[in-house]
């Protein structure tokens, strides 16, 4: 802070950050990668003539926190040409403590037993038909100090774990993949190991595997206009996609055009436009207890608090950080990225009855499980999903297995469609550890909770 | 000695009486990103990151830091000694590489080595004029990064690479142009010609329309091909894609699969792309044909999933970073032959009737056998009537098998384009695909999105 003033900073705030990621996955029963990752830094960012600068340096001793001011002022001088006057909004500064609550410190596990746990789930994946048994678990442990020019002093330590098994069956030309708790590298939670142990993967995995070569003899899904049933799974990236990424203020502003994309929303919309059915409900919440997006404060200071963003199918509220005017959700990704407007936890609340019930109300439809991939534009009105497996839904019943599941729409008409959504009980919560934004790219973890929801007439099936 | 390699013989002593080998990455890079003309996430990086893996009695440790004290490194040779003795007995390690000639490979580009945030920013304010009234997002990067590997098997390895990229998407509300030019020296760019492809394209986007979904006749631009091309490599060229049967390549092998105009290969030496001499684990670097003719030839192996295929299979310099190893060898520098045609125009001739293709966003594999992807096109959607580019289009939704995109293929251009595929995502390794513009007679339009712009 001294450094940065004293080249004439008006605003600074810097990171010291230490970091350290373990991960073990293994595969048909060999050990696939093992790592143990530290890393240590400290970024300062600056306002210097109103223009930004950031720059970093790896070194935690007093040298290393001032050359990384000293080159974040010479780049943000060296950015000022049209520079405007950015106010940031007002905060106290605030002086505390943050720490992930757990029972299990995770790097108290020995590599040997993280192995362990991994080949045991693998080992239940196996079938002839399973090529490819796969087990994966992670823990990472973040500390931080954020200081800023304003006073605040905030000292964080964020604990998170998580596992996930998936199996890949082959037979006769046809691939078929099978995961969870969830897809692209399982789930993971700001708890210790005992969020690993409760996973229950050995417990999961028969069924995983049964699946997954069960989908091989899988009619493939048709191209229709149908109801669907979407699991919790597949919702909670139906919310990241589609109401996250589009509630970000910076994208609706423009700061993430040449990458990420914009927003269709505006400024204006605000408790104004319809998103949805009376049925939606998000909340962004950075106080769930295990969320990938829990904290005591954000990388700017400002203390967690749950924001409301749709009320009753409309838009009340933003994403964002203290420079566009909705204070509380700016992360970077380690001391070598600056802050950026993130997702932190983003929730559609629950609705009322069983996914029993939401499937009963359909004559003839799909029931969708799981990601599998996902597109959307960048404005974040079209989208595409597919889920690992799906089933036939007729006369309220589940029926037939079937593979290659798509389903599409436009956002604001698909959430319109929404027409229920399941209760407390079959809520689940989430975190996803692979969400990309910025330049140079950064890697968020957010959680997401959702139950299972019902859509009424959209386009499934969509082939090459 | 370069610095890295210095941080790495000292990473190895650290590991004093096991097998090892270190990998040291020393990255200085700056970012000058912009949005409405202006620049706002300026963002430096200095960084130094080691990676050291310990063999003992064949188990494999594996641990990564950027505290290149002496006691850092001591701690780090500590973990991963710890990390190899909690494992089992790593049945496909393939052993640590032996030293081995490398290919000569251009050097760094000392212009690139030297710009500092001063120049950086200059750059990024070059191309915001250049785009005019045209308001301009995107970024100027340039970086320079030193790796080295050192083993207990003798290897000493070390080579300096530069790189630097600019990209402009030039827009406004209801209209988008892009361009983006890469080079591993910054007098290879040209950040002001590249605004100005981005505003001239976006001028003509005004007023796009919709169009019905279906199967057209396309011309990809070469920004457009080389993404549809890496993210269908990700599981067609990779030896893991191939021994999982996740591979379009899966018993395909020596077969007929594309058009005969289609040849493909990886090609880290090709000095007009981003060159490497070795992979990371210090092997040399080989140009691996992957489709001759349309004739599927194979894929890229590092020796570990070598010795897992067995047989004749042999590592080709594609190992990927320790701590990534569970994706396997992977093509990094992909380079497609170019055709006869000398423009796009000529590509449209070809075309007769169809749609013209800027760019795509956020792809999405759907089948990796069949090679389905997903995705939007955007930022230069065009109507191709009479052989001509003709009214702009909105943004379209496609989902593509790309064996059927690249099966029939009336012509390719002449010229071939390097276009960054690094978003700089944690360390710094840049990389991209050398791709002609190409007129496909399969592109299948599954949707329409909004109009192009901010």
């Amino acid at each position: 802070m001294e450094a940065a003033r004293a080249a004439g900073a008006e605003y600074a705030d810097a990171r010291a950050v230490l970091r350290r990621e373990q991960s073990v996955a293994t595969k048909n029963g060999r050990v696939d990668s093992l790592s143990d990752v530290e890393s240590e830094g400290i970024g300062v960012r600056v306002l210097v003539g109103g223009a930004w600068g950031f720059a970093c340096d790896r070194r935690l001793t007093s040298e290393g926190a001032r050359a990384a001011a000293l080159h974040a002022c010479e780049f943000a001088l060296a950015s000022g040409r049209g520079s405007v006057h950015r106010r940031l909004a007002e905060v106290e500064p605030q002086r505390a403590t943050y720490r992930t609550a757990y029972e299990i410190d995770p790097f108290s596990v020995s590599i040997g037993d993280k192995i362990d746990i991994c080949l045991r789930a693998e080992a239940g994946l196996a079938r002839p038909e399973v090529k490819v048994a796969g087990a994966f678990a992670r823990a990472v442990r973040e500390n931080k100090l954020l200081v800023t020019s304003e006073g605040a002093e905030v000292e964080q330590e964020l604990l998170e774990c998580g596992a996930g098994i998936d199996a890949t069956a082959v037979a006769d030309g046809v691939t078929q993949i099978r995961s969870y708790p969830s897809a692209h590298s399982g789930s993971s939670a700001q708890a210790g190991w005992e969020y690993v142990l409760g996973l229950g993967l050995d417990q999961e995995a028969p069924r995983v595997g049964e699946q997954a070569a069960a989908l091989l003899q899988a009619p493939e899904c048709g191209a229709d206009v149908m109801d669907i049933v979407i699991d919790a799974e597949q919702m909670q990236l139906q919310v990241h996609e589609s109401v996250g990424h589009p509630t970000e203020l910076d994208r609706v502003l423009g700061s993430e055009a040449a990458y990420a994309g914009t927003s269709f929303l505006k400024p204006t919309d605000l408790g104004a436009l319809r998103y949805g059915s009376a049925l939606m409900n998000i909340t962004a919440d950075s106080t769930t207890p295990e969320g990938l997006g829990t904290f005591g404060f954000d990388d700017e200071g400002v203390p967690a608090a749950p924001q409301p963003i749709v009320r009753e199918g409309v838009l009340v509220g933003w994403i964002g950080s203290r420079e566009v005017g909705f204070p509380g959700s700016m992360r970077a990704d380690g001391w070598s990225r600056m802050p950026l407007v993130r997702m932190t936890n983003l929730h559609l609340e629950p609705g009322e009855g069983t996914l029993e019930e939401l499937i009963d109300g359909v004559r003839d439809g799909l029931y969708l499980e799981t990601n599998k991939s996902w597109s959307i534009d960048d404005k974040r009105l079209n989208f595409q999903f597919g889920t690992q497996a799906a089933w036939e839904i007729r006369d309220g019943k589940l029926g037939r297995l079937v593979r290659d599941a798509t389903y599409t729409g436009i956002t604001p008409e698909f959430w319109s469609s929404l027409d229920g959504v399941a209760g407390r009980d079959a809520w689940r919560l989430q975190g996803l550890t692979n969400c990309g934004k910025g330049q140079p790219g950064q890697s968020a973890h957010v959680s997401h909770g959702a139950a299972p929801a019902r859509f009424r007439g959209v386009q499934v099936g969509v082939h090459a | 000695m370069s610095a890295a390699l210095d941080v790495a013989e000292t990473a190895l002593r650290a590991a004093a009486g096991d097998e090892a080998d270190v990998f040291v990455q020393s990255e200085r890079s700056g970012l000058a990103r912009f949005a409405s003309s202006r620049l706002h996430q300026p963002t430096l990086v200095e960084d130094v990151v080691v990676t050291l893996r310990v063999v003992r009695d064949g188990r494999v440790g594996v641990a990564v830091s950027n505290r290149t004290t002496d006691d850092g490194l001591r701690e780090l040779a500590a973990r991963a000694i710890d990390a190899a003795d909690s494992a089992p007995i790593d049945e496909e390690f393939p052993g640590l590489a032996e030293p081995a000639p490398l290919p000569a490979v251009r050097g760094p580009d000392p212009e690139t080595v030297e710009l500092g945030p001063r120049e950086q920013a200059e750059l990024a304010d070059a191309a915001i004029a250049a785009a005019g009234d045209t308001p301009a997002y995107g970024f100027f990067t340039s970086g320079s990064t030193d790796v080295a590997v050192a083993s207990t098997t003798g290897s000493r390895t070390q080579q300096t690479t530069t790189d630097a990229t600019v990209l402009v998407l030039a827009a406004g509300e209801g209209f988008s142009g892009f361009a983006t030019q890469t080079s591993s020296k910054v007098a290879g760019i040209d950040v002001r010609g590249c605004a100005a492809e981005a505003a001239e394209k976006a001028a003509r986007t005004r007023g796009a329309a919709g169009i019905e979904p279906g199967i057209y006749r396309a011309v990809l631009e070469p920004y457009a091909l080389a993404e549809l091309l890496q993210y269908f490599a990700y599981d067609t060229f990779g030896a893991y894609g191939l021994l999982e049967e996740r591979s379009f390549f899966s018993g395909r092998i020596g077969e007929q699969v594309f058009d005969e105009k289609v040849s493909i290969a990886d090609d880290a030496l090709d000095s007009a792309g981003l060159p490497r001499a070795f992979d990371f684990e210090g092997s040399p670097k080989q140009r691996v044909a992957l489709v001759e003719d349309g004739i599927a030839r194979g894929v890229v192996w590092d020796r570990r999933a070598a010795k897992r295929a067995g047989g004749d299979a042999r590592g080709t310099g594609h190992a990927p970073p320790v701590v990534l190893q569970s994706y396997g060898p992977l093509p990094f520098a992909l380079t497609m032959r170019g055709g006869e045609a000398e423009s796009v125009d000529e590509l449209a001739e070809a075309v007769g009737e169809g749609i013209y293709v800027t760019r795509l966003h956020y792809l999405g594999v759907v089948h990796p056998r069949e090679g389905v992807v997903t995705g939007m096109t955007r930022d230069g959607t065009f109507r191709i009537r009479g052989g001509r580019v003709a009214e702009p289009l909105v943004n379209l939704r496609f989902t593509v098998a790309v064996p059927r995109l690249l099966g029939d293929v009336p012509a390719l251009s002449r010229a071939v384009t390097l276009v960054n595929g690094s978003d700089f995502y944690g360390d710094r390794f840049a990389y991209g695909v050398r791709a002609p513009a190409i007129a496909t007679a399969h592109f299948n339009v599954t949707g329409v999105g909004s109009s192009p712009g901010v």
